[in-house]
């Protein structure tokens, strides 16, 4: 698969010279590049067009937070995750940025990763008792935008020389090879969002193929990487118990069961907003048809009863597969974890059972 | 045409709707516009009920590939309209029809599990609660007592019920779906 390529490049003026910028302006140095004193002007106001557009600019904010996810009232993982960039160039019809970055689309790679390195740098030193994950995948895709911004070649070395760390790095793309030559030392873990072979079609616009990714994964599994798999957001479809069936036999065809770090299942969660920018797509999809009902935290999800099943049967497809894979259920209250799991666990507990896996 | 339009404009400023509802309003088919006018006058809708019957129908009309007009039209929308009752009344008929039409399997879970309330035969003070959408794994109980007399009838009646296969199945479909 290609690597993604904006239609043109926008750099702020004071971060022309980092190393970010010169590497963007050498692998694209046929695309009209704007340096700008102010790089929010480069966000158009169409969101689609933001998709087209490269910003690299200075992140002025914290690096290093915790992840979202851990809502009150919901089970948490203890996970942090790290912005090294925002927005994604790919197009899934249920991906939450399109409501949250609605009047901020560019596509932005930040030119002081050095500096979230750093944060990182400080809190693993003032912890070293505890191991942290760390995850790139939140605002953009981990790898999408590697092949332009090397970033890879950053984050491995650091994570593999910090005993008390885990990186992963999530994606929906086979970018690999500039991670293939780097040595992990067992601390990276490469993810990938998996879904039905359908929903892949038809709802994630971009990204690698099913097979593309399941092939990426063989490739980091041999050179010693630690693969997760995502199965998030699971979609309420007609045929679902053997489309996610068939979709968990690929995997398994594909990669050693023995060396996954972990494997989470979500269901679809939606905001007003992203169910509205949803429904005002130009193409139509069939992923809103499910039951989804009000939650307490305020998204929609399909009612408590069909997630329930669903987790259920995806657990007991992926246990026949090895009894012993890391499990856990993301964005879900603690009675939802009762009924799947038959325990709840504290949220340093479930933090552990999954560092713990990787031992 | 004009007149669909100029009705539509004329009842939202008469009931205050926002421009937001009416531009989206006015952007709809001819057909669908008229549905929606026609639902909205006879339960003289304010903005926010007419939203909210609004969604479900577009969300069943987007799923079923059926038009707003073709569901607000359907036979079920039509008898709850005919309806010989109070105006709030037929506004919660319509919109009990929609959810139905719009949640099938959690509809057809909830009926299920009011039939088993009723099998608990629960003394007339006591009243069982489902969550609201199922969105949880409590049951609700009500209790409403006069004496201790009637206090000790209700919390047998209760403790019978408990023991019985049907509360075990009632909970069970709190579990899962089915």
């Amino acid at each position: 698969m290609t690597a993604w390529t904006p239609d043109e490049v926008w750099i702020e003026r004071s971060e022309a010279d980092s190393a970010v910028a010169r590497r963007v302006r050498e692998r694209l140095p046929d695309l009209p590049t704007h340096v700008v004193d102010d790089p929010s002007s480069a966000n158009p106001y169409e969101f689609a067009a933001g998709k087209r557009r490269l910003v690299v600019q200075r992140h002025r904010g914290t690096f290093l937070q915790a992840c979202p996810a851990g809502t009150s009232g919901l089970v948490c993982c203890n996970y942090l995750v790290m912005n090294f960039a925002s927005n994604c160039p790919f197009d899934c019809t249920y991906c939450f940025l399109q409501d949250y970055l609605r009047n901020n689309s560019a596509i932005k790679i930040f030119s002081n990763p050095e500096d979230g390195l750093a944060e990182a740098a400080a809190v693993l030193r003032a912890h070293p008792e505890r191991t942290f994950r760390i995850g790139t995948g939140e605002l953009a895709d981990s790898l999408a935008l590697d092949p332009i911004s090397g970033l890879s070649e950053l984050l491995v070395p650091f994570f593999a020389a910090h005993a008390n760390a885990m990186l992963e790095l999530k994606t929906k793309r086979d970018c690999i090879e500039s991670l293939l030559h780097l040595d992990p030392k067992g601390r990276v873990v490469v993810s990938w969002s998996m879904n039905t072979r359908a929903v892949t079609a038809n709802d994630e616009a971009g990204t690698a193929s099913f097979d593309a990714r399941l092939a990426a994964a063989r490739r980091v599994q041999a050179a010693g990487y630690k693969v997760g798999i995502h199965f998030d957001p699971l979609i309420d479809q007609p045929g679902w118990e053997s489309a996610y069936r068939e979709a968990i036999r690929d995997i398994f065809r594909a990669i050693d069961p023995k060396a996954v770090a972990w494997i989470s299942l979500g269901s679809l969660r939606l905001g007003s907003g992203l169910k509205a920018a949803i429904r005002s797509r130009p193409t139509a999809t069939t992923i809103l048809d499910g039951e989804l009902v009000p939650s307490p935290d305020g998204k929609d999800r399909v009612w408590r009863g069909v997630r329930i099943k669903m987790y259920r049967r995806l657990l007991d497809e992926l246990r026949s597969v090895d009894s012993c894979l890391p499990l856990y259920v993301c964005m879900e209250p603690a009675g939802v974890w009762e009924k799947v799991f038959g325990n709840i666990p504290s949220d340093r507990q479930l933090a552990d059972h999954l560092v713990g896996a990787l031992a | 045409m004009s007149s669909t339009i100029d009705e539509i404009r004329r009842f939202a400023e008469q009931r205050h709707y926002r421009p937001a509802t009416l531009e989206r309003w006015l952007v709809l088919s001819p057909f669908d516009g008229a549905a929606l006018l026609q639902l909205a006058q006879s339960l003289r809708l304010s903005d926010n009920q007419l939203r909210d019957l609004w969604a479900w129908a577009g969300e069943i009309a987007a799923r079923d590939q059926h038009s707003l007009a073709e569901v607000l039209g359907s036979a079920e929308i039509c008898s709850a309209l005919r309806q010989p009752v109070g105006r709030h009344d037929q506004l919660k008929l319509v919109k009990a029809a929609l959810r139905r039409r719009r949640f099938p399997q959690l509809s057809a879970n909830e009926d299920r599990m009011r039939v088993l309330v009723r099998q608990l035969n629960l003394p007339a003070g006591v009243r069982v609660e489902l969550p609201e959408f199922l969105e949880g794994d409590e049951l609700t109980i009500h209790m409403g007592v006069r004496d201790p007399k009637t206090l000790r009838l209700a919390a047998a009646a209760l403790l019978a019920a408990a023991d019985s296969p049907t509360c075990a199945e009632l909970f069970h479909l709190l579990d899962e779906a089915p």
